[in-house]
This record gives C-alpha cells, sequence and structure tokens, in this order.
C-alpha cells in the first residue's frame, strides 16, 4: 500500500481512530496486526522475512543479555548479523556479486558460473533489517536492555509509517513509546496532519512532476544537448530530495497523530554549505545509523588521518551499496566520500551558518558549490547504467543543441512547484521563528495556507506517480 | 479530541469550498476551449455531426487528411484521433457519438498493443471531465481503478494537470498550437535516417479489458449498421512479424470486419522523407496516404 493511494487515504483514518478507541493495553497488538496489513499488501508471503528478521533479533538480544561471557555474546551477534544481513545479500545482493565476480573472472579466463536467482526484492528489506540489526548491536553494547515483550519488539520492527522506507529508528527512541499509554495530544495530531499534507505536496506536486521530465531524457541520455541534461541532473537532485523527504515526512506525521515521535529525517539539505553539512541534513537516519554502526567502529575520526579518510572513504562506499546493487551506486556512495576527504585536505570546512544567520556572497558560493557537487553525484545514482552515466557526463560538455522541454504544460507545472518548495524551504531555513502563512499567527491564514496546498496537489499532482524511489532499497 | 474533530471539519470545509469553486472554474473554461486536443476530444464526443469519422491515437490523428476525404468522398469528415490515447478511449467517443447521431463511416486506425499497460489505464484521465456528464462512458473511465466515482466527487480532479492547456486553449495565442483542421493535426517533420529492423513482437498475454472493449467497437458498429474499416497505418521500421497486428486481424475477421495493414506498403517504406518520425507521417506522406484510405473506402461503400 502506497502512502500516495487512495486506498491509505482510506486505511490510515480508520487505524488511527480505531487506535485510539482500543483499550490502551491491546493497542500495540492492534498496530501489529495493522502494520502486517500494510505490508502485505504488496507480497503477502515476504512478510515471513519480517517476522524471521524479528525472531531471530528478538532471541539473539535475549541471550546476549542473559550471558555474562563476551565471547557468547559476540557469537549470538555474529549470529544475528549473519542471519539478517544473510537474507539481505540473497534478495538484493546476491545476483549482482554472483555477475560481477564471475564476470571478471570470465574476463581473466576462467569460465565459471553459478545460477542467478529470479526473487523480487522486499520491499524496505534494508530499512528493517538495518533498524532490526541496529538494535541487536546496542544490546551487546549495552546502551539498551533486551526487549523481552516479543510483541512489542515485533511492532518495533514493523510500525508501518516506518517499514518501508523510514526512519530508521533506534530502539532507544521507539521502543518505550510502545509501552506508553498515549493519550490524544491535539498540537501533535495538528502538527502530524501539517507535515502530511506538507509530505504529500513534495511527492505529488514535486518529486513525481519532475520525474516525467527526467524520465524522458535519462531514458535516451546520448539523444539530448549538454542545457537539457544540466536541467533533468538540477530536476533529479529536486526529485529524489522531495521523494524522499516527502515519504518521510508522511510517515513522521502518521506516527505523530497516533502519538509516537520520529527522528526527524531531512532539515533542508539543499541548503547545506558543505558536502560534510548536507550528510547531516539528508537521510539523517541513515547516515547517524553508518556513523554509529559503521564509521565509529571503525575507528571514526579518532585515528591518524590517512586511517580517517579511510574510514570516511568505507563509510561511503557501504552506503553506496545499501542504495541498490548496481555499480552506479557504489561509484556514487564512493563520490561523496571523496568530496569529505577532498574538502578535509584541503581544509575546505564552513561552519554551518546558525539558522536565521545572515545572506551573503559567501553563503550563496558554498550553497552553490555544494549543490553543484552533490548534483553531480546524483548523475551516477539515476543513470540507468554506468555507460549512461558517463554519456550524459560527457554530452553536458560537449553536446551542443536546445533544450528539449517535453510537454510545456508539464514543464511549467515544475518549474512553479520547484520553486513553492524552495520558498518555503528557505522561509523555514532563514526565519525559522517567523509567522508567516503555515507558522501565522493567525488561525484563518494557517488555515488557508494548507488548505492551497491541498488543492494544489489536487490541480497539479502526479496521481499515477505511483512508488517512493526509496522503496526499491 | 472534540476540538481536533471540529477543526478538521472547518478544515474540510474550507477545503470543499475551494475545491467546488475553482473546479467550477476549471470546468467552465475547460468547455470554453476553441483549440487543442482538449477541445476536440468536447468536440468528438459531444458536437460530432459527420459523416465519416476516423478513430485512433496520435497516428490517426496525423494520417487522415480531412481535406482528401471531403474533396474525394465529397462527405462530411472529422478526425477523432488523439495522442497516447487507445482502445478506452476510442470505445468511449464511439458510445457518446452513437447516443447522438449514427455516422455513414467509421475509421478505425489501430495502433499500440493488447498487451497489458498500466499507462494505457492511467491515460483515460483525459476523458475525466467528462465523467459526471457523460454516464456512458463511466466504466470505461472506473476502469482506473474502482475509487474513480469517489475522486469525482472532488471538482478539481477531473481537470487535475489541465490548467496549462486550458489557459492557452482559451486565450488562443497566434502560433501557440498547430492548427487543426476538423481533428486533422499535420506534421512537418521530414525524417532523415535510414530504415531500422525492429524486433519481433512475439505472442503474449493479452489484455482481457483491452480485447472485451476492442470487441465492443467492433460489435457497436456492427449494431447500428455503420460501414467500418480497420486500418493499420504505415510505419517507417521493418519487422519480422508483429503479433498486436496479427491479433487484432482475428478479432476483426472474426467480427467479419475489413482489415487492411499498410505496414508493410513499399510505397512509404521506401520512402522516408514521407515522414515526420519513424511511426507518423508527414502532412505529405498523410496525402498519399489518405489517397489510398479513400480508394479502400469507394470500394468499400460501392460493395454496400
Amino acid at each position: 500500500m502506497l502512502f500516495n493511494s487512495f486506498e491509505f487515504l482510506l486505511f490510515f483514518p480508520i487505524v488511527a481512530i480505531l487506535y485510539y478507541l482500543t483499550t490502551p493495553k491491546y493497542r500495540w497488538v492492534f498496530l501489529l496486526v495493522a502494520s502486517y496489513y500494510f505490508y502485505m499488501n504488496w507480497q503477502p508471503i515476504y512478510a515471513i522475512l519480517i517476522f524471521t528478521s524479528t525472531l531471530v533479533t528478538y532471541l539473539c538480544a535475549l541471550k546476549i543479555d542473559s550471558t555474562l561471557v563476551q565471547s557468547r555474546k559476540k557469537a549470538y551477534l555474529t549470529a544475528s548479523l549473519i542471519i539478517n544481513l544473510g537474507i539481505l545479500f540473497l534478495f538484493k545482493y546476491y545476483n549482482f556479486f554472483n555477475d560481477s565476480i564471475f564476470g571478471l573472472l570470465n574476463d581473466w579466463g576462467i569460465r565459471m558460473t553459478l545460477p542467478n536467482f529470479d526473487l523480487l526484492l522486499p520491499v524496505g528489506i534494508s530499512f528493517y533489517t538495518f533498524q532490526a540489526v541496529g538494535y541487536t548491536i546496542d544490546v551487546y553494547r549495552g546502551d539498551i536492555k533486551s526487549e523481552k515483550h516479543f510483541g512489542i519488539y515485533a511492532l518495533f520492527v514493523s510500525f508501518f509509517p516506518q517499514l518501508v522506507a523510514g526512519p530508521i529508528e533506534r530502539a532507544v527512541n521507539l521502543l518505550p513509546q510502545f509501552k506508553e499509554t498515549k493519550i490524544f495530544n491535539y498540537q501533535q495530531a495538528v502538527q502530524g496532519i501539517k507535515l502530511m499534507i506538507w509530505g504529500y505536496f513534495m511527492k505529488i506536486v514535486v518529486a513525481d512532476r519532475l520525474a516525467i521530465y527526467v524520465n524522458s531524457v535519462y531514458g535516451v541520455p546520448e539523444y539530448h544537448s549538454a542545457i537539457t541534461l544540466i536541467i533533468a541532473t538540477i530536476f533529479f537532485a529536486f526529485q529524489i530530495y522531495c521523494d524522499f523527504a516527502g515519504y518521510s515526512n508522511i510517515a513522521i506525521g502518521c506516527a505523530k497523530i497516533m502519538g509516537f515521535d520520529l527522528m526527524t529525517n531531512f532539515r533542508r539539505p539543499y541548503f547545506a554549505q558543505s558536502c560534510a553539512e548536507f550528510w547531516s541534513r539528508w537521510h539523517i537516519s541513515l547516515s547517524t545509523w553508518f556513523k554509529d554502526y559503521v564509521y565509529i567502529p571503525l575507528g571514526g575520526n579518532r585515528v591518524g588521518t590517512s586511517k580517517n579518510y579511510r574510514n570516511i572513504l568505507i563509510t561511503f562506499l557501504v552506503s553506496g551499496l545499501w542504495h541498490g546493487a548496481n555499480w552506479t551506486y557504489v561509484i556514487w556512495g564512493g563520490l561523496n566520500g571523496f568530496y569529505q576527504v577532498i574538502f578535509k585536505i584541503l581544509g575546505i570546512s564552513p561552519k554551518r551558518k546558525k539558522e536565521g544567520g545572515r545572506f551573503n556572497l559567501v553563503y550563496i558560493g558554498n550553497l552553490l558549490l555544494t549543490f553543484i557537487l552533490i548534483s553531480f553525484s546524483w548523475i551516477f545514482f539515476r543513470a540507468n547504467s554506468f555507460s549512461d552515466a558517463i554519456i550524459v557526463i560527457e554530452r553536458m560538455v560537449t553536446a551542443p543543441g536546445g533544450l528539449f522541454i517535453g510537454e510545456k504544460s508539464s514543464f511549467a507545472y515544475s518549474l512553479f512547484a520547484i520553486i513553492v518548495l524552495m520558498l518555503k524551504d528557505a522561509y523555514d531555513e532563514f526565519y525559522p521563528d517567523g509567522n508567516l502563512f503555515f507558522t501565522s499567527k493567525v488561525r484563518t491564514i494557517r488555515y488557508l495556507s494548507y488548505s492551497i496546498i491541498i488543492v494544489i496537489i489536487l490541480l497539479l499532482g502526479v496521481f499515477d506517480g505511483g512508488q517512493f524511489i526509496y522503496f526499491q532499497f | 479530541m472534540k476540538k481536533f474533530v471540529l477543526h478538521c471539519i472547518i478544515g474540510l470545509i474550507i477545503v470543499f469550498i475551494l475545491d467546488f469553486g475553482i473546479g467550477k472554474g476549471l470546468e467552465y473554461f475547460y468547455f470554453k476551449q476553441t483549440s487543442g486536443f482538449q477541445h476536440r476530444t468536447t468536440y468528438s464526443i459531444e458536437q460530432t455531426n459527420e459523416d465519416i469519422l476516423v478513430f485512433g491515437s496520435s497516428r490517426a490523428n496525423h494520417h487522415y487528411k480531412t481535406d482528401v476525404f471531403e474533396k474525394k468522398l465529397n462527405s462530411t469528415f472529422y478526425n477523432t484521433g488523439r495522442d497516447g490515447n487507445f482502445i478506452f478511449y476510442q470505445t468511449a467517443i464511439l458510445r457518446s457519438v452513437l447516443k447522438r447521431y449514427k455516422p455513414k463511416l467509421i475509421l478505425y486506425d489501430f495502433a499500440g498493443k493488447f498487451s497489458y499497460d498500466e499507462g494505457d489505464y492511467d491515460r483515460l484521465s483525459s476523458l475525466l471531465p467528462y465523467y459526471k456528464h457523460h454516464p456512458e462512458i463511466r466504466n470505461i473511465v472506473d476502469l482506473r481503478s474502482p475509487y474513480e466515482p469517489f475522486k469525482n466527487v472532488s471538482g478539481i480532479y477531473p481537470y487535475n494537470s489541465t490548467i496549462g492547456n486550458i489557459v492557452i486553449g482559451n486565450v488562443n495565442i497566434e502560433g501557440m498550437r498547430t492548427k487543426a483542421n476538423k481533428g486533422y493535426v499535420p506534421l512537418f517533420g521530414e525524417w532523415k535516417e535510414p530504415i531500422a529492423l525492429y524486433d519481433t513482437v512475439k505472442p503474449y498475454e493479452a489484455d482481457e479489458n483491452k480485447i472485451t472493449v476492442f470487441k465492443e467497437f467492433l460489435d457497436l458498429c456492427k449494431q447500428n449498421k455503420i460501414p467500418m474499416i480497420v486500418v493499420v497505418s504505415p510505419i517507417f521500421y521493418n519487422y519480422e512479424s508483429d503479433y498486436s497486428i496479427a491479433l487484432c486481424k482475428k478479432l476483426c475477421d472474426e467480427k467479419k470486419v475489413p482489415f487492411f495493414d499498410f505496414t508493410r506498403n513499399t510505397d512509404f517504406l521506401k520512402a522516408p522523407y514521407l515522414f515526420d518520425d519513424i511511426s507518423h507521417l508527414n502532412d505529405d506522406g498523410a496525402t498519399l496516404f489518405s489517397d489510398k484510405v479513400v480508394d479502400l473506402v469507394k470500394g468499400k461503400l460501392k460493395n454496400q
């Protein structure tokens, strides 16, 4: 069930109402059933994978907690990691590594093959696997106690708002919330609805609209001019942002209406003044996951300079691979790691302006440079193959010709959508305490502002846009 | 909780009022358009009264030249073809036409595939503005999703993503659109590339909805005793075989509807200069092709 489907617009209000009508003691049962129903709308059989992941991490965490012998703790952790990451590998990476390794051997004259599996990638497998694995590591480290209640833990892994595309929650934040008796909170519910409306705007009006242009250009990059490819790449930068941040806003909004606080996942990333800052604003739940469970265990920045650079590169390469079983994602990750290292070597580390800080030329320069570098890396993320990415880059500097517009009205809607998005983001960035439109002190203006956003969604939204990009991860 | 519900209701009322008001405005200006593909769809559904009607997609729209048919057959003619719209759209238009009158001849230009394609269902959005006032097309539009009756309660939804075209269709800015002649929109490009060999379209599992709706189109013509010809117009590529065309021919044979395939016609396969792109004839190509179709039509009318 997609957040942007009519089914979800029926499903969610019913779930939210029934949730508050259910006796607090049994609310977890209701949410667990609703979450599995939500997930089983895609491929019912794949609910077995979530259940397996839940059961394995639950049992291993209990065992880790109950033993005092460090080697046994480690053995249970290892077992949990092998089983969970093994499932992830089988469904997501097996064919990729099979093709890559045996393709390489074949080039060296060694002919060996293993059969590929024709498996459909389970929706959200990378998200819930990382959430469950993170929990086991937290228990192993002693950061949290293992959860004894299997039902509550199962809900932590499968909580429907964030099940298929995050935010990847931490047990320390989310697990205790399932044990609290949630009393309806007006402010929180209103905040949730506002987030959902803005999330829908980002997804349906901006991301899906831009996707029409981006898909038509990136589908055949060899036929397009430099200016067209540059515009398509800029459009993709906004598309991927709004697709994913839109999903996150809807997820956080849904959870808020039911009284749960999920972590912020995006903080206006294109206002970052450096690539390092970008990653503190983009997919925050994943960035911090990699920081806590990969970068710091590798030594983080508490090691020598060269090892620190190595750690950064490894973390970003793994992050790239997490996004997809394709070399283009690995290159995308590597490129982002490379930016960080280069910036460190050159000593370029603009201190982030305080929110509401002054708007000046240095700020604009840093902002544009960061946007250009990040957008360049998106080429590898979006291109259908490595060779397509090279064609895009090559033609960006060599291909003459005018700008391909496609359907004029759709192109105009795309520009309008980006302008509205950036105006709101800029206002939130520079005037966080401002009170215009959405944050007006006059209730009527607030109502009208959100009503107009709903009207724009109805008027210019792409209702046949389909899936969220991050579902495939 | 009460306060929240109350505020939600107030919010919904504001949205409802805006949706109703803006929806009414969009409806007014949508049907006031005097040019463009939306205007042509409105004309096809609500105003056609011509002797000969052409049904099809962009290939029909750019291939059947009004002047040729009107002069040589001494009949009135209208081209209802619309870019990117296939069998569902065409059958919906025919249903609306038959509610008003019976044309003397129908030419059906076959393009597309009978396989399932989500996009073909999505493109039924082009019929949404007619959903409220044309009950005859509703069950075709409902193929998009079972929720269409609920979605169409909204005033704005039927006009989603149409505002730009509505503006142009009303202000009629000179030169913004190629002028159509009774539905026919000419193309003036000239294809320069040599002919290519395209992949064979192998047998596939047909979408039952498409088969049913295509058969309905043929049956409606039969039941209303309207002479009909199915034509596959020229293309500029070679292919071994095409299951879609073979299936279309089979269905026409079953219903005893004349079927003519121009995709192998050498007059066109040798002449890239008659094409705008590999799937669409330019105006010169359309003139030649329309001439050939006129000959078919004359034969057909003689045999009636």
